[in-house]
């Protein structure tokens, strides 16, 4: 089943640039800046963070640059959270389109969670910006680019597997059960409050903590954080189970997908 | 070329009623099995393709025909039985399925052609045949949103219609654009049929049925009425309509 599935991505990876090139050009159509706002969006939406929570907040840590703290962990979220949405009504809304011509129903949450994919890579510039110029401005901060940068790639592919799984689950609940878009969005917003984008975990009282471990968001964020602020790298455990939520998660979603892919047409 | 065997197709009707999530709670709470209505688009329905014939659908509204087509080109998967197709399928079911209205011709020349199965080097090579069959050069970098429904259909076919597949599946769309289109049109569906494609062809249009097909397969209700040739299904069929008609 996987393996025809790659063999068919082949096949298909024409559909499905066509596909991310139309969200592109949709997107930005009547814009006057256009694609622009895919680079410029993320860096202003950053100075406002950075304005909000350095200045009129006062958030501090230790030893820790917190505007990169911050940006981090939203770079990521942000991503998650806009690509499960996307993807979770990406079925709903290609109805008119899988109603009429046979396409594989798979590439749809797929293109979605690239598209979003691709504004995320772009979001990366502004980051590493950040990082260049505002890096060690406090003593003992270890914020720079180092060797362990290598190992961003990896985390970053497990986020988008986890992602992807999410997106074909809730792809596949939202087509039976129209519900579960207002129900996710919900879900959604009690997520990000347990995930520390703006705290840090060790506010918490420990056996918190030890239930924050299972959030797969923290997993991949904290991980990013470790290589990028504290220029250390990230624990082996932790690697693992980037990979491990990232693999069963999307291994769950396909098989989910799979199975209840033929009866999408009689929900539309 | 294609096997139809015993293929039938179940539509839940109540479907649509019960997929909200008060509906889902009130089933589960009542201890009630859903009540379904069911209705059979399609009953048993058998019968083969050769390479080469020109099949020509006929049946009153709601007699099967554009289900049938659907499974045949896998939009549809059958309640039961299954179909075989050795071949490359080109479906003109709707036309300009997947256009986006904001995007421009040209834009959606590719958009549409990736949809069809197009690869992006075949677009490349045949995009100014596109352009010139489709009359609309002077268009090309207009949104598809302004443009009228003829040119649009006029678009699509001729995106569609742009491949020589091994397998034909077109469902009334013969009657696109203005006359002169038309005519184009059909000579060029003509021209398709003589190359050996294999088609599937419905129509209400028992002329153009006569004139283009070899076979005829007459459905009612889901089911085969009959198979054969085209002239004496068509004139059969045409006299039990009629007939119906005459005795209200």
């Amino acid at each position: 089943m996987i393996k025809s599935m790659f063999l068919n991505l082949k096949k298909y990876s024409f559909l499905m640039s066509q596909l991310i090139l139309k969200d592109f050009k949709v997107k930005y159509k009547r814009s006057v800046l256009g694609i622009l706002w895919s680079l410029l969006y993320p860096v202003l939406m950053m100075s406002v963070m950075a304005l909000v929570f350095t200045n009129m907040f006062r958030f501090r840590m230790e030893g820790v640059n917190y505007l990169v703290y911050l940006i981090t962990g939203l770079v990521i979220w942000n991503y998650f959270n806009e690509a499960t949405q996307l993807g979770m009504g990406s079925i709903i809304s290609s109805f008119p389109l899988i109603n009429k011509v046979y396409i594989p129903k798979y590439i749809l949450p797929l293109s979605k969670c690239l598209f979003v994919g691709i504004n995320f890579l772009l979001s990366l510039i502004p980051l590493m910006l950040i990082v260049l110029f505002t890096g060690n401005v406090a003593e003992g901060t270890k914020c720079y680019i180092n060797i362990y940068y290598l190992i961003i790639p990896f985390i970053v592919l497990c986020a988008f597997m986890f992602t992807l799984g999410v997106s074909y689950i809730l792809s596949c609940f939202a087509v039976f059960l129209r519900d579960t878009i207002y129900i996710y969005g919900i879900m959604l917003t009690i997520w990000q409050y347990f995930t520390p984008l703006f705290y840090s975990i060790e506010i918490l009282p420990g056996w918190l903590q030890k239930i924050f471990v299972l959030n797969p968001l923290y997993i991949y964020i904290n991980s990013i954080r470790e290589i990028i602020l504290f220029s250390r790298m990230p624990s082996i455990p932790y690697l693992i189970m980037c990979f491990l939520s990232g693999a069963v998660v999307l291994l769950l979603g396909l098989i989910i997908f799979k199975k209840n892919q033929d009866k999408f047409i009689y929900y539309a | 070329m294609i096997k139809i065997n015993n293929v039938s197709m179940r539509f839940n009707l109540g479907v649509e009623k019960n997929n909200s999530l008060k509906n889902v709670f009130i089933r589960i709470l009542s201890f009630k099995k859903r009540k379904k209505e069911e209705f059979w688009a399609l009953k048993d329905v058998t019968f083969n393709i050769e390479r080469g014939e020109v099949i020509g659908l006929i049946g009153s509204n709601g007699a099967g025909k554009s289900t049938l087509l659907k499974v045949v080109s896998g939009v549809m998967k059958p309640t039961k039985g299954s179909v075989k197709v050795n071949g490359v399928i080109s479906p003109m079911i709707e036309l300009g399925a997947g256009f986006d209205p904001e995007l421009t011709a040209r834009e959606n020349i590719y958009l549409n052609g990736a949809i069809l199965g197009y690869s992006k080097k075949f677009l490349n090579e045949k995009f100014d045949e596109i352009v010139e069959f489709s009359e609309l050069k002077n268009f090309l970098d207009v949104p598809v949103k302004n443009f009228s429904s003829g040119m649009t259909a006029k678009l699509a076919f001729s995106i569609a219609t742009v491949v020589d597949p091994e397998i034909l599946i077109v469902d009334e769309i013969l009657s696109v654009g203005d006359i002169k289109f038309q005519e184009k049109s059909k000579n060029k569906m003509l021209s398709m049929i003589t190359g050996g494609t294999t088609v599937l062809y419905v129509s209400h249009s028992l002329d153009s049925i006569k004139e283009l097909c070899t076979k005829v397969v007459w459905l009612d209700h889901g089911q085969v009425v009959k198979i054969g040739d085209p002239k004496t299904i068509c004139d059969e069929y045409y006299e039990k309509l009629m007939g119906k008609k005459n005795e209200k």
